[in-house]
């Protein structure tokens, strides 16, 4: 599904990732991990094309989005989910309201969108939070929120920068969960995260960057060995 | 290149449920987002439409009095003749077919020694005696300021005695007529500026407090033009609404000078109200669309 040849992302004198080569296969789930500046954020910025690389290709579903034209970009986006530490929600917004944003400029009915967004509602178990603003909710409801809102346009690929970085221990664990559960239904899931005790549990493939460069890719890891 | 073009827009297409009422949601939706920027723009919007209104005002009553100008100098125009007297041994027919063939002549018409003679002695007490008066020829020129042309090449013709026109006054006119469509472009070009930088300003600010907003829907995929859009019409809005509340104060100027023109029994221009509300709409709404593209363009970077 994903093939990064050759990825490298310079700022003016610094690599923020050097000499990538990545594969990641369909309904896989991915962490990335790394010490704070390894280029874990960089590389989930070139696969939603909000970073473009220096050099090398990023394809995904068979498309060398490097090469993607900007009117384009909105298109790549609403075919995968992305969610990020900050949640990054419509304040002044109901929870239902935030979650149909995307899918009502796409024209869809309704009806279509209210059954989408209440079984986005029913994967993150907020059906009962439809109504509330962000502001009443709690950071782990937010970030639940963020992943129904990800997920309603049925994309086949979710990306997660750092999802559990601004939760606590119990939070997390059941934002990780509910990442699980949708990898479960075959979305390909990428989790960036620093979060050691989340990538122990769960014993996904853990991909391990240092200074721009993959040092560790393996199945079934943790986050040190 | 056009293969992955084609690969994304089947991908995202999977995502939409194929039915005929999709387009019209869309603009239904853009209208929504619309009305609640304009909406959270809140007590702001009072002080853009009056503003917009008060500048679509003069512009609505200046272009309305230079239409006015116009008339009246077309009027005045129009009683602006050559009067040609000939000598006595011209045909005054013949020198009319000659005259005509001239280059801004309009129109050639003869008064006959004899209709003179009578209508002076209509007019004062004169005793019988033999008529002095030469046949005259009244020539109507197509412009004023093509009077001067025409006037030298009668006067070349051997049969013509004497010549007179009111120079100074097709000077005036001329001159106005000069006055009015300058003061027309130089308004319109005000008019632009004014109403380009207002809405430029006040969609800049519009995108400097929703830039939260706007930085997540572009994250979360909604396409450019639906982020833009919305501000486009925005703009355009205000720019109908100043139009509306101008209507007021200019259809009181419109009255003003309807009755100078039943003073003065100078017809008003055919269609003079119609035009200038269309064009004062046609402007509000340009320049207010245009304003605001101007601002997105330079500070929205989607």
């Amino acid at each position: 599904m994903i093939q990064l040849r050759s990825v490298t992302k310079k700022y003016k004198n610094t690599y923020a990732l050097k000499n990538v080569n990545l594969d990641i296969l369909s309904g896989e789930f991915v962490f990335v991990v790394g010490s704070s500046g390894a280029g874990k954020s960089t590389l989930m910025k070139l696969l939603y094309k909000e970073e473009t690389p220096s050099s090398g290709t990023v394809m995904i579903g068979g498309i060398n989005i490097a090469n993607l034209p900007s009117d384009k970009v909105p298109n790549l986006r609403r075919c995968m989910g992305i969610v990020f530490q900050d949640y990054k929600l419509l304040q002044n917004q109901s929870v239902y309201d935030n979650i149909a944003y995307v899918i009502r400029t796409l024209g869809i009915s309704s009806k279509e969108i209210n059954a989408r967004v209440l079984g986005a509602l029913k994967v993150v178990g907020l059906s009962d939070k439809m109504q509330a603003k962000p502001t009443e909710l709690s950071g782990g409801e937010q970030q639940r929120v963020s992943i129904a809102r990800a997920i309603v346009n049925g994309p086949p690929l979710l990306i997660a920068d750092e999802p559990t970085g601004n939760l606590d221990p119990k939070n997390s664990m059941e934002v990780m969960q509910i990442l699980d559960q949708i990898n479960q239904r075959g979305i390909t899931v990428i989790v960036s995260t620093h979060d050691n005790a989340m990538v122990d549990y769960f014993r996904k493939r853990v991909i391990t960057l240092d200074k721009g460069e993959i040092v560790r890719d393996i199945q079934a890891g943790t986050y040190e060995q | 290149m056009n293969n992955s073009k084609q690969t994304i827009k089947k991908k995202v297409k999977k995502h939409i449920p194929k039915d005929w009422l999709l387009e019209l949601r869309i603009v239904y939706r853009i209208m929504m987002e619309t009305f609640n920027d304009i909406k959270r723009t809140g007590i702001v919007n009072l002080v853009i439409i009056t503003t917009m209104a008060a500048i679509l005002t003069i512009f609505g009553a200046l272009f309305r009095t230079t239409l006015s100008i116009s008339a009246f100098a077309h009027e005045l125009g129009n009683v602006l003749e050559i009067s040609v007297y000939l000598k006595p041994s011209a045909n005054p027919e013949s020198v009319t077919k000659r005259i005509k063939k001239i280059e801004h002549v309009q129109k050639v018409r003869i008064i006959t020694k004899d209709s003179s003679w009578k209508d002076l002695k209509r007019e004062i007490d004169i005793p019988d005696m033999e008529n002095p008066l030469p046949d005259t020829l009244h020539v109507k020129v197509d412009e004023p300021k093509n009077i001067n042309e025409v006037f030298g090449k009668i006067k070349k013709l051997s049969v013509v005695a004497d010549m007179s026109y009111a120079q100074e006054l097709a000077k005036k006119i001329q001159f106005l007529n000069q006055v009015v469509k300058t003061t027309t472009v130089f308004v319109v070009i005000i008019v632009a500026i004014l109403t380009i930088t207002i809405i430029n300003n006040t969609i800049q600010l519009v995108i400097q407090s929703r830039k939260d907003e706007i930085e997540i829907m572009r994250l979360m995929g909604v396409s450019n033009w639906y982020i833009k859009i919305p501000l486009i019409m925005q703009g355009a809005l205000y720019g109908f609404l100043g139009a509306v509340v101008a209507l007021v104060p200019l259809n009181m100027v419109q009255n003003m000078l309807t009755n100078v023109h039943k003073f003065f029994l100078i017809p008003a221009p055919m269609f003079a109200s119609n035009i200038v509300i269309i064009t004062m709409f046609f402007v509000g709404i340009l320049f207010g669309a245009g304003g605001s593209f101007l601002s997105i363009k330079k500070h929205l970077q989607v």
